[in-house]
């Protein structure tokens, strides 16, 4: 149990630590100084903007991306009763992607700002009909993923064929949205997500019995007094309002949805009371350092963070199919 | 039927219940009157409807036609968490999610009888101690339940049902897993709390013999028609579980309990 509350306690101060480096680290480097003068208001201009304008926002970005993916990661295991689940099968990743493409080839120059509402659009169509198709006198945890897999491949063959006809350019653009990162981040996109996001993820907190209970299984779920279908596309709409947000921000960071969850779950325990929570914590921990890895490991060039994340992600997904491996059921 | 008819409103009845899974019909227009206070037994092979008949009695399956009743009442008309207040169902084989402890899953009874704001109360906790008591289980209450042996983990989800609190309890096939002598101390523990909780249970059962020596009334299906009902001593004869199950029995009585004993 201690070494728990060690781990917590690790992980809660690892926040303002990650948080400072993000500050100093980069193509230059911040000193100590230099940051204090930020706080005694003696700072130059250029300290002012790189680190009040570019770093800060950034990193309370990825801070923020990365809580709300760790929620939505949280809720849709819970809901598909599958550790392996994450918002993506849900399509809303495969639907952002493709209504991307669709704004970018079809707009022409128009289309990089219209690009996180048609991805949010895109993200939440997706989620709508994979639930819709699910639907036969009620939905069954199963039906979603099948359905989601199943949608999401054909949005992705659609992705493909826009790329494969497009002006190179605009793929380029494309491609940078969708690899996932915080780099254009500003104080105004930050107000927006965090604006948005504060009613689904506040809901999403209360919802712990809920999402306790749904684990179960319908028939258990039902016996016990859960409005099973509604409570399911409640959740889902949750789910989507915070991850579809999230990709409209900062493109498709992969793998936190999926890696958050469990991590938070070892630490805490499978109580969605201090899941969700932790979830957040370890989520935003881990965007917070694939951004700062991202553009200090190979600088001056910058690696998105969403290929930093999908770097630790597909080993951590091998590693939990090992431990699973002797698993029951 | 030798039921007492000033009783015919209160508990579970079944009015012209057909019951199916997409076009398939499993059950129709059956009509029962399950015996409140008291232990029911459902008995029939494989595929008979048994299962069928309990979940829809917890209204986990939308009858075809016909109605549950309970008290008189449809239970289409009583909200989830109401129904969950008054019935309790263990299907068969369930399945927890990883990483729970025994008192995580029992405390999860606890789900009918809170609302979304309501605190952990003392009556909760309460319940779920003697839910832990009633069923043995108090001494592994921070076991992980990937820990526990099959019939522990029986033990513990008949615990979670208990902590419902609820009057009337389904159980389908609570001994399968079971050894020996777990199934005989949940078949102890039904009858205690039938004896001396007033609680109303019915279970399916596969073993003839533990029906005939615990329960109170049997009902027997075949391919989802009712064939017979009654106390034991009465319709657990050669002819009836002939047609029923399809064998040609002998059938002894037990010395102690005077209970019928059939060798197949």
């Amino acid at each position: 149990m201690t070494s728990r509350h060690v781990v917590l306690a690790a992980a809660l101060l690892s926040v303002p630590a990650l948080l400072l480096a993000s500050l100093a680290l980069g193509d230059q480097t911040v000193s100590r100084a230099d940051l204090e003068s930020l706080v005694d208001g003696s700072a130059t201009e250029q300290i002012r903007m790189i680190v009040l304008d570019l770093r800060l926002p950034r990193a309370l970005m990825a801070l923020t991306a990365g809580m709300a993916l760790g929620i939505a990661g949280a809720i849709a295991q819970a809901v598909m009763r599958n550790p392996l689940a994450e918002p993506g099968i849900l399509g809303i990743n495969a639907g952002a992607a493709l209504a991307g493409g669709l704004v970018i080839v079809g707009l022409k120059g128009a289309g990089a700002t219209l690009l996180p509402v048609a991805g949010f659009a895109g993200a939440t169509l997706m989620a709508a009909a994979v639930f819709a198709l699910s639907w036969r006198n009620g939905t069954s945890s199963l039906r979603i993923v099948l359905i989601g897999i199943a949608l999401g491949s054909l949005a992705g063959a659609g992705s493909s064929f826009l790329i494969a006809f497009s002006d190179v350019a605009d793929v380029q653009r494309l491609m940078i949205w969708l690899s996932g990162s915080v780099y254009a981040a500003s104080w105004e996109t930050l107000r927006l997500l965090a604006g948005w996001l504060v009613v689904p993820v506040a809901l999403a907190g209360l919802a712990f019995r809920q999402l306790d209970l749904m684990r179960f299984g319908d028939d258990i779920a039902a016996s016990l007094g859960q409005r099973v279908n509604l409570g399911r596309a409640f959740l889902i709409l949750l789910c989507t309002a915070i991850s579809g947000a999230t990709v409209a921000a900062c493109g498709l960071i992969g793998f936190i949805g999926l890696i958050a969850p469990h991590v938070a779950r070892k630490m805490v325990g499978a109580g969605h009371a201090r899941m969700i929570p932790a979830s957040a914590l370890v989520g935003g921990l881990l965007v917070m350092a694939a951004d700062l890895i991202g553009r200090t490991v190979i600088a001056p060039a910058q690696l998105p963070a969403g290929i930093v994340t999908a770097l630790i992600g597909a080993p951590f997904l091998g590693y939990l199919l090992w431990g699973r491996r002797h698993a029951a059921q | 039927m030798p039921l007492n008819d000033n009783e015919a409103g209160s508990g579970l009845r079944l009015d012209k219940l057909s019951l199916g899974y997409g076009s398939r019909m499993i059950v129709e227009e059956l009509d029962l009157k399950i015996p409140p206070q008291a232990f029911t037994v459902l008995l029939g092979r494989n595929g008979s409807g048994k299962s069928t008949v309990l979940r829809a009695c917890a209204g986990l399956l939308k009858p075809k036609a016909g109605t549950v009743l309970l008290d008189g009442k449809p239970l289409a008309r009583f909200t989830a968490r109401e129904s969950a207040r008054r019935i309790a169902i263990l299907p068969q084989g369930p399945v927890a999610p990883e990483g729970l402890t025994v008192s995580d899953l029992v405390r999860q009874g606890r789900y009918p009888h809170r609302s979304l704001f309501s605190r952990w109360s003392r009556a909760d906790e309460e319940a779920v101690n003697e839910a832990l008591e009633l069923t043995g289980m108090a001494d592994l209450r921070e076991q992980p339940l990937e820990n526990l042996s099959g019939g522990q983990r029986q033990r513990a989800w008949i615990a979670m049902s208990l902590a419902q609190q609820t009057e009337i309890l389904l159980l389908d096939e609570p001994t399968t897993f079971l050894d020996l002598a777990h199934q005989a101390e949940v078949m102890s523990l039904i009858t205690a709390l039938v004896k001396s909780r007033r609680k109303t249970v019915v279970a399916v059962l596969h073993d003839v013999n533990q029906a005939a020596r615990h329960a109170d009334h049997i009902v027997m299906f075949k391919a989802g028609k009712l064939v017979q009902q009654g106390p034991p001593n009465i319709i657990m004869t050669r002819e009836h579980v002939r047609r029923v199950f399809d064998i040609d029995p002998d059938i002894i009585h037990d010395p102690k309990t005077n209970a019928k004993f059939i060798l197949s």
